[in-house]
């Protein structure tokens, strides 16, 4: 394990790298809760639907430990969580919008969510310290993410009709961001690298794939041979791009705004 | 899409008797832990577990639900 970061000594890139980090973390985490959160009603038996309204808890929470972190840089998360423009929003593009089947749903909580799950891993093993405190808390909870989304993914993988062709396109569209968002390896990422904030792209790519390679094998994806997105943005850490007007509002909680308690 | 009934049983406290709680319709194993956890949370149990209810066999009774699920696995 790293050596602590002193969050109190950190200037410049090197902040807002952390910053990016824990912000892309954090959007992502509210997002995906609210893809979860779609299918609450209407998922494919009322257990499942069940499954998806407690993981939308776990993701929701999971968003306000990150974006509360932003506090050991003496930064107020309240208007980051509730005052932002979709366009400042750093969460991942598989996310963007909401998926129109169960099958696309599957893809989101077995790949997206896995993506996130590889840099939480790696963040958790850092040198920041309330990463390593309550991180794993999240982890924990993620495991029955991993085993919901796995066991879908087989049963529609190996299931006759449209399922596995709609699953492998779900796939298919959102790996490339995917990877480039796990293996990213600009300026900042590596500022985090070299700080012991989280490990080398490398590592934190073989772990993703190793990961993901057996399931999207069985709809015919090789993830070795699929390729990083290119068209990085690296001011908010993500592929271009960004999440639609009603999912904002949503996360922002815009329709709430007289009501909120922090 | 066939699925299972399995029982769900829970303790609240180590040495708790596990008591029966309820039941998820799941189609395998693992599906039916995820869905008794986020199912049956209404309390921080110190162990739950599921038993698929095919695998419970009757002793006294010739009616209910275990014997229907005995009967219906070997349809």
């Amino acid at each position: 394990m790293s050596e602590t970061l002193d969050t109190t000594t950190l200037e410049g890139a090197e902040r807002d790298a952390l910053i990016r980090l824990i912000i892309t973390l954090a959007d992502s985490k509210r997002l995906m809760g609210i893809r979860y959160s779609d299918w609450t009603l209407g998922a494919p038996s009322i257990e499942t639907g069940v499954s998806t309204a407690s993981m939308t808890q776990d993701e929701w929470g999971h968003a306000r430990l990150l974006y509360a972190m932003l506090k050991q840089l003496d930064i107020d998360p309240s208007p980051v969580e509730h005052d932002r423009p979709g366009e400042e929003f750093g969460s991942i593009a598989a996310l963007d919008h909401e998926r129109e089947d169960w099958a696309g749903t599957v893809a989101l909580m077995t790949l997206a969510d896995g993506a996130l799950s590889t840099v939480l891993h790696s963040f958790a093993e850092g040198s920041f310290e309330v990463a390593r405190t309550r991180v794993p808390k999240m982890l924990a909870e993620e495991e029955y993410h991993a085993s919901l989304g796995a066991a879908w993914f087989r049963r529609l993988a190996t299931s006759e009709g449209e399922a596995s062709g709609l699953l492998k396109a779900a796939a298919e569209d959102m790996l490339p961001g995917l990877l480039a968002w796990v293996g990213a390896d600009d300026a900042a990422a590596r500022a985090m690298v070299d700080a012991g904030v989280i490990g080398s792209a490398d590592d934190r790519l073989v772990a993703f794939r190793d990961d993901v390679r057996d399931l999207v094998a069985l709809v015919g994806v090789d993830i070795d041979a699929v390729e990083p997105a290119a068209d990085w943005d690296e001011g908010r850490g993500r592929t271009s791009g960004r999440p639609d007007e009603e999912a904002c509002e949503r996360a922002r909680g815009d329709r709430n705004r007289a009501l909120l308690v922090e | 899409m066939k699925e299972f009934v399995y029982d769900v049983f829970t303790r609240k406290e180590r040495g708790d008797r596990l008591q029966h709680v309820g039941y998820v319709d799941a189609f395998d194993d693992e599906t039916a832990k995820v869905y008794a956890w986020t199912t049956y949370d209404e309390e921080k149990w110190f162990e739950m577990c599921v038993v698929k209810r095919t695998n419970v066999l009757p002793v006294n009774r010739t009616d209910g639900l275990f014997v229907a699920a005995q009967k219906a696995a070997h349809v």
